[in-house]
Protein backbone atom coordinates (compact mmCIF):
# COMPACT_ATOMS: atom_id res chain seq x y z
CA UNK A 1 0.00 0.00 0.00
CA UNK A 2 2.50 2.38 0.86
CA UNK A 3 5.02 1.17 -2.06
CA UNK A 4 4.84 4.83 -3.42
CA UNK A 5 6.64 6.27 -0.38
CA UNK A 6 9.99 4.04 -1.60
CA UNK A 7 9.80 5.70 -4.67
CA UNK A 8 9.01 9.28 -3.17
CA UNK A 9 12.23 9.21 -1.46
CA UNK A 10 14.33 7.83 -4.19
CA UNK A 11 12.80 10.46 -6.50
CA UNK A 12 13.84 12.76 -3.19
CA UNK A 13 17.15 11.64 -3.10
CA UNK A 14 18.35 11.52 -7.05
CA UNK A 15 16.62 14.99 -7.72
CA UNK A 16 15.37 16.62 -10.92
CA UNK A 17 15.82 14.35 -13.65
CA UNK A 18 14.90 17.62 -15.92
CA UNK A 19 18.11 19.02 -17.94
CA UNK A 20 18.73 22.79 -17.10
CA UNK A 21 19.21 23.93 -20.32
CA UNK A 22 18.08 26.68 -21.14
CA UNK A 23 18.94 28.07 -17.89
CA UNK A 24 22.20 26.00 -17.14
CA UNK A 25 24.60 24.62 -19.29
CA UNK A 26 23.86 21.86 -22.11
CA UNK A 27 25.68 18.49 -23.04
CA UNK A 28 26.19 16.90 -26.13
CA UNK A 29 25.80 13.27 -26.90
CA UNK A 30 29.39 11.61 -27.80
CA UNK A 31 28.96 10.74 -31.57
CA UNK A 32 26.34 13.63 -32.39
CA UNK A 33 25.86 15.20 -35.89
CA UNK A 34 25.62 18.52 -35.93
CA UNK A 35 26.66 21.56 -37.30
CA UNK A 36 29.43 20.88 -39.86
CA UNK A 37 32.98 21.96 -40.22
CA UNK A 38 34.88 22.70 -42.84
CA UNK A 39 38.87 22.19 -43.32
CA UNK A 40 39.87 23.81 -46.09
CA UNK A 41 43.32 22.84 -46.05
CA UNK A 42 42.84 19.13 -46.07
CA UNK A 43 40.07 19.71 -48.86
CA UNK A 44 41.33 18.34 -52.60
CA UNK A 45 37.82 19.78 -54.06
CA UNK A 46 37.30 15.73 -55.65
CA UNK A 47 33.23 17.46 -54.53
CA UNK A 48 32.02 13.97 -53.15
CA UNK A 49 30.81 16.08 -50.38
CA UNK A 50 28.35 18.02 -53.09
CA UNK A 51 27.78 14.25 -55.05
CA UNK A 52 26.03 12.49 -52.01
CA UNK A 53 24.50 15.66 -49.57
CA UNK A 54 21.10 14.29 -49.23
CA UNK A 55 19.90 18.13 -49.27
CA UNK A 56 21.74 19.35 -51.71
CA UNK A 57 23.31 21.91 -49.02
CA UNK A 58 27.08 21.51 -50.32
CA UNK A 59 28.10 23.91 -53.38
CA UNK A 60 31.45 24.46 -54.90
CA UNK A 61 31.99 27.54 -57.01
CA UNK A 62 35.07 29.13 -58.24
CA UNK A 63 35.48 32.70 -57.15
CA UNK A 64 34.90 35.74 -59.61
CA UNK A 65 38.93 36.88 -58.93
CA UNK A 66 39.52 33.30 -59.89
CA UNK A 67 41.87 32.27 -56.37
CA UNK A 68 40.44 29.37 -55.68
CA UNK A 69 36.87 27.07 -55.10
CA UNK A 70 34.63 28.39 -52.56
CA UNK A 71 32.97 25.84 -50.62
CA UNK A 72 29.27 26.60 -49.56
CA UNK A 73 26.91 24.77 -46.96
CA UNK A 74 23.57 26.23 -46.19
CA UNK A 75 22.65 24.85 -42.77
CA UNK A 76 19.08 25.42 -43.05
CA UNK A 77 18.92 22.44 -46.03
CA UNK A 78 21.50 20.03 -43.94
CA UNK A 79 20.00 17.26 -43.36
CA UNK A 80 22.53 16.25 -40.50
CA UNK A 81 23.08 12.92 -42.05
CA UNK A 82 26.77 12.82 -42.15
CA UNK A 83 27.28 11.32 -45.31
CA UNK A 84 29.83 14.19 -46.29
CA UNK A 85 31.96 13.26 -43.62
CA UNK A 86 31.89 9.73 -44.59
CA UNK A 87 32.60 9.89 -48.25
CA UNK A 88 35.66 12.82 -47.41
CA UNK A 89 38.65 11.19 -48.39
CA UNK A 90 40.76 13.36 -46.41
CA UNK A 91 38.20 13.82 -43.61
CA UNK A 92 38.21 17.83 -44.49
CA UNK A 93 34.62 17.74 -43.58
CA UNK A 94 33.55 16.87 -39.96
CA UNK A 95 30.13 17.19 -37.98
CA UNK A 96 30.66 18.83 -34.46
CA UNK A 97 28.57 18.62 -31.84
CA UNK A 98 27.26 21.72 -31.67
CA UNK A 99 23.11 21.62 -31.86
CA UNK A 100 22.68 25.34 -31.23
CA UNK A 101 20.76 25.96 -34.73
CA UNK A 102 18.02 28.34 -33.84
CA UNK A 103 18.54 31.62 -35.99
CA UNK A 104 16.40 34.80 -36.56
CA UNK A 105 14.85 35.03 -40.00
CA UNK A 106 16.58 37.56 -40.84
CA UNK A 107 19.86 35.54 -40.84
CA UNK A 108 18.23 32.13 -42.77
CA UNK A 109 20.63 33.03 -45.81
CA UNK A 110 23.47 33.85 -44.43
CA UNK A 111 23.65 30.54 -41.76
CA UNK A 112 26.44 29.27 -43.74
CA UNK A 113 29.73 27.61 -43.32
CA UNK A 114 32.26 28.97 -46.30
CA UNK A 115 35.85 28.17 -47.05
CA UNK A 116 38.16 28.91 -49.81
CA UNK A 117 40.77 26.00 -51.32
CA UNK A 118 42.60 28.41 -52.77
CA UNK A 119 44.29 27.80 -56.17
CA UNK A 120 48.40 27.22 -56.31
CA UNK A 121 50.46 27.53 -59.71
CA UNK A 122 52.06 24.89 -61.22
CA UNK A 123 55.70 24.77 -61.11
CA UNK A 124 56.06 23.72 -64.36
CA UNK A 125 53.54 25.82 -66.58
CA UNK A 126 52.40 28.46 -64.02
CA UNK A 127 48.23 27.10 -64.40
CA UNK A 128 46.53 27.50 -61.41
CA UNK A 129 45.43 24.32 -60.10
CA UNK A 130 44.11 22.62 -56.38
CA UNK A 131 46.93 21.55 -54.26
CA UNK A 132 47.28 18.37 -53.12
CA UNK A 133 46.77 18.07 -49.43
CA UNK A 134 49.21 16.43 -47.46
CA UNK A 135 46.63 14.27 -46.10
CA UNK A 136 45.78 12.77 -49.20
CA UNK A 137 49.36 11.98 -49.56
CA UNK A 138 49.84 10.20 -47.10
CA UNK A 139 46.33 7.83 -47.81
CA UNK A 140 47.40 7.40 -51.21
CA UNK A 141 51.47 6.72 -50.67
CA UNK A 142 51.88 5.71 -46.64
CA UNK A 143 55.08 7.32 -46.77
CA UNK A 144 55.62 10.08 -49.31
CA UNK A 145 59.22 10.49 -49.92
CA UNK A 146 61.08 13.35 -52.34
CA UNK A 147 59.62 12.53 -56.00
CA UNK A 148 56.40 12.09 -55.14
CA UNK A 149 56.56 15.35 -53.11
CA UNK A 150 57.90 17.76 -55.56
CA UNK A 151 55.30 16.05 -58.22
CA UNK A 152 52.74 17.36 -56.28
CA UNK A 153 54.13 20.99 -57.41
CA UNK A 154 52.90 20.11 -60.67
CA UNK A 155 49.70 20.45 -62.55
CA UNK A 156 47.92 16.92 -64.08
CA UNK A 157 49.32 17.56 -67.52
CA UNK A 158 52.91 18.62 -66.79
CA UNK A 159 53.03 15.31 -64.60
CA UNK A 160 51.73 13.42 -67.01
CA UNK A 161 54.82 14.81 -69.20
CA UNK A 162 57.17 13.92 -67.03
CA UNK A 163 56.00 10.42 -66.04
CA UNK A 164 55.09 8.96 -69.30
CA UNK A 165 56.27 11.92 -72.16
CA UNK A 166 56.28 9.01 -75.08
CA UNK A 167 52.37 8.61 -74.52
CA UNK A 168 51.89 11.62 -74.07
CA UNK A 169 53.30 13.51 -76.85
CA UNK A 170 51.50 10.60 -79.40
CA UNK A 171 47.85 11.91 -77.49
CA UNK A 172 48.62 15.34 -78.80
CA UNK A 173 49.75 14.10 -82.46
CA UNK A 174 46.07 12.95 -82.26
CA UNK B 1 -1.58 48.35 -17.58
CA UNK B 2 -0.30 48.49 -20.94
CA UNK B 3 3.79 48.40 -19.44
CA UNK B 4 2.24 45.40 -17.01
CA UNK B 5 0.75 43.31 -19.95
CA UNK B 6 3.70 42.51 -21.84
CA UNK B 7 5.54 41.18 -18.91
CA UNK B 8 3.05 39.21 -17.35
CA UNK B 9 1.61 37.56 -20.58
CA UNK B 10 4.86 36.49 -21.87
CA UNK B 11 5.43 34.47 -18.84
CA UNK B 12 3.33 32.23 -20.46
CA UNK B 13 2.73 31.36 -24.32
CA UNK B 14 0.70 29.32 -25.58
CA UNK B 15 1.91 26.66 -28.19
CA UNK B 16 0.13 25.52 -31.10
CA UNK B 17 1.90 23.18 -33.56
CA UNK B 18 0.79 23.06 -37.34
CA UNK B 19 2.15 20.11 -39.21
CA UNK B 20 2.49 20.99 -43.11
CA UNK B 21 2.82 17.67 -44.15
CA UNK B 22 6.24 16.77 -41.85
CA UNK B 23 7.55 13.01 -41.96
CA UNK B 24 6.50 13.04 -38.40
CA UNK B 25 10.09 13.68 -36.84
CA UNK B 26 10.12 16.82 -35.89
CA UNK B 27 6.94 16.49 -34.10
CA UNK B 28 8.00 13.76 -32.29
CA UNK B 29 10.89 15.85 -31.07
CA UNK B 30 8.10 18.55 -30.50
CA UNK B 31 6.38 16.27 -27.91
CA UNK B 32 9.58 14.92 -26.27
CA UNK B 33 10.09 18.94 -25.49
CA UNK B 34 6.78 19.54 -24.18
CA UNK B 35 6.28 16.08 -22.96
CA UNK B 36 9.37 14.26 -21.30
CA UNK B 37 10.36 16.00 -18.26
CA UNK B 38 13.47 15.81 -19.09
CA UNK B 39 13.22 18.75 -21.63
CA UNK B 40 9.95 20.31 -20.19
CA UNK B 41 9.10 23.26 -22.08
CA UNK B 42 7.05 24.41 -19.27
CA UNK B 43 9.16 25.86 -17.39
CA UNK B 44 9.09 28.37 -19.59
CA UNK B 45 5.69 28.87 -18.94
CA UNK B 46 4.84 27.14 -22.46
CA UNK B 47 2.09 25.38 -22.55
CA UNK B 48 0.43 23.42 -25.65
CA UNK B 49 -3.09 24.15 -26.60
CA UNK B 50 -5.29 22.53 -28.88
CA UNK B 51 -7.48 25.41 -30.81
CA UNK B 52 -6.01 27.93 -32.88
CA UNK B 53 -7.83 30.73 -31.38
CA UNK B 54 -6.02 30.12 -27.85
CA UNK B 55 -1.98 30.01 -29.72
CA UNK B 56 0.51 32.58 -29.25
CA UNK B 57 3.38 31.08 -30.60
CA UNK B 58 3.05 28.31 -33.93
CA UNK B 59 5.41 25.99 -34.45
CA UNK B 60 5.28 24.28 -38.30
CA UNK B 61 7.25 21.49 -39.20
CA UNK B 62 6.80 20.11 -42.62
CA UNK B 63 7.36 21.24 -45.85
CA UNK B 64 4.24 22.73 -46.94
CA UNK B 65 2.50 20.04 -49.42
CA UNK B 66 0.06 21.02 -52.12
CA UNK B 67 -2.46 18.77 -50.07
CA UNK B 68 -2.15 20.56 -47.27
CA UNK B 69 -1.46 24.20 -48.04
CA UNK B 70 -4.84 25.33 -48.09
CA UNK B 71 -5.43 24.01 -44.46
CA UNK B 72 -2.62 25.30 -42.78
CA UNK B 73 -3.20 28.81 -44.30
CA UNK B 74 -6.96 28.44 -43.23
CA UNK B 75 -5.54 27.53 -39.33
CA UNK B 76 -2.62 30.14 -39.52
CA UNK B 77 -5.47 33.24 -39.88
CA UNK B 78 -7.69 31.71 -37.15
CA UNK B 79 -5.07 32.43 -35.02
CA UNK B 80 -4.95 36.09 -33.01
CA UNK B 81 -2.79 38.52 -33.35
CA UNK B 82 0.39 39.06 -32.21
CA UNK B 83 1.55 35.65 -33.52
CA UNK B 84 5.41 34.34 -33.54
CA UNK B 85 6.29 31.86 -36.50
CA UNK B 86 8.82 29.47 -35.39
CA UNK B 87 9.66 27.06 -38.24
CA UNK B 88 11.16 23.92 -36.76
CA UNK B 89 13.04 21.58 -39.15
CA UNK B 90 14.62 22.26 -42.37
CA UNK B 91 11.79 21.31 -44.72
CA UNK B 92 9.74 24.38 -43.45
CA UNK B 93 12.93 26.67 -43.58
CA UNK B 94 14.00 25.77 -47.12
CA UNK B 95 12.04 22.25 -48.20
CA UNK B 96 14.93 20.37 -46.91
CA UNK B 97 15.54 17.21 -49.37
CA UNK B 98 11.72 17.41 -50.65
CA UNK B 99 12.45 20.70 -52.08
CA UNK B 100 11.74 21.32 -55.80
CA UNK B 101 9.40 18.16 -55.52
CA UNK B 102 5.89 18.78 -57.14
CA UNK B 103 4.24 17.84 -54.34
CA UNK B 104 6.06 20.29 -52.27
CA UNK B 105 4.63 23.90 -52.40
CA UNK B 106 6.75 25.50 -49.63
CA UNK B 107 9.32 26.84 -48.16
CA UNK B 108 6.52 27.76 -45.49
CA UNK B 109 8.22 31.67 -45.65
CA UNK B 110 6.98 32.16 -49.31
CA UNK B 111 2.94 31.93 -47.56
CA UNK B 112 3.53 32.60 -44.22
CA UNK B 113 5.83 35.54 -42.17
CA UNK B 114 8.34 32.93 -40.46
CA UNK B 115 9.83 34.78 -37.50
CA UNK B 116 12.64 32.21 -36.03
CA UNK B 117 14.08 29.43 -38.02
CA UNK B 118 15.13 26.08 -36.03
CA UNK B 119 17.00 23.95 -38.55
CA UNK B 120 17.85 20.29 -38.22
CA UNK B 121 15.97 16.98 -39.55
CA UNK B 122 14.85 16.79 -36.95
CA UNK B 123 16.49 19.43 -34.45
CA UNK B 124 17.16 18.69 -30.88
CA UNK B 125 14.76 19.59 -28.28
CA UNK B 126 17.12 21.84 -26.92
CA UNK B 127 17.11 23.59 -30.19
CA UNK B 128 13.68 23.46 -30.32
CA UNK B 129 13.64 25.22 -27.36
CA UNK B 130 16.45 27.91 -28.12
CA UNK B 131 14.03 28.92 -30.87
CA UNK B 132 10.94 29.29 -28.61
CA UNK B 133 12.95 31.01 -25.85
CA UNK B 134 13.87 33.51 -29.18
CA UNK B 135 9.96 33.44 -30.17
CA UNK B 136 9.11 34.47 -26.78
CA UNK B 137 11.66 37.99 -27.38
CA UNK B 138 10.26 38.32 -30.41
CA UNK B 139 6.63 37.88 -28.74
CA UNK B 140 7.11 40.97 -25.84
CA UNK B 141 8.31 43.08 -28.61
CA UNK B 142 5.09 42.77 -30.48
CA UNK B 143 2.82 43.50 -27.39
Amino acid sequence: MFSFIKIVLRNLIRGPSTEPYPFGKASAPKGLRGKVKFDAHNCVACRMCEHVCAGGAIQFSEVPDKRGLKFTLWHNTCAFCGLCEYYCPTKAIHLTGDYHTAHLQKDKYGYVETGLVKYQPCANCGTPMVPVSPRLLSLAYGQVNGDIARLTHLCSECRRQICDPVSSNRSEVK
Amino acid sequence: MKSLLPQISTRSPWLYRINAGSCNGCDVELATTALIPRYDVERLGCKYCGSPKHADIVLVTGPLTAKVKDKVLRVYDEIPDPKVVVAVGICPVSGGVFRDSYAVHGPVDSYIPVDVNVPGCPPRPQAIIDGIVEAIKIWKSRM
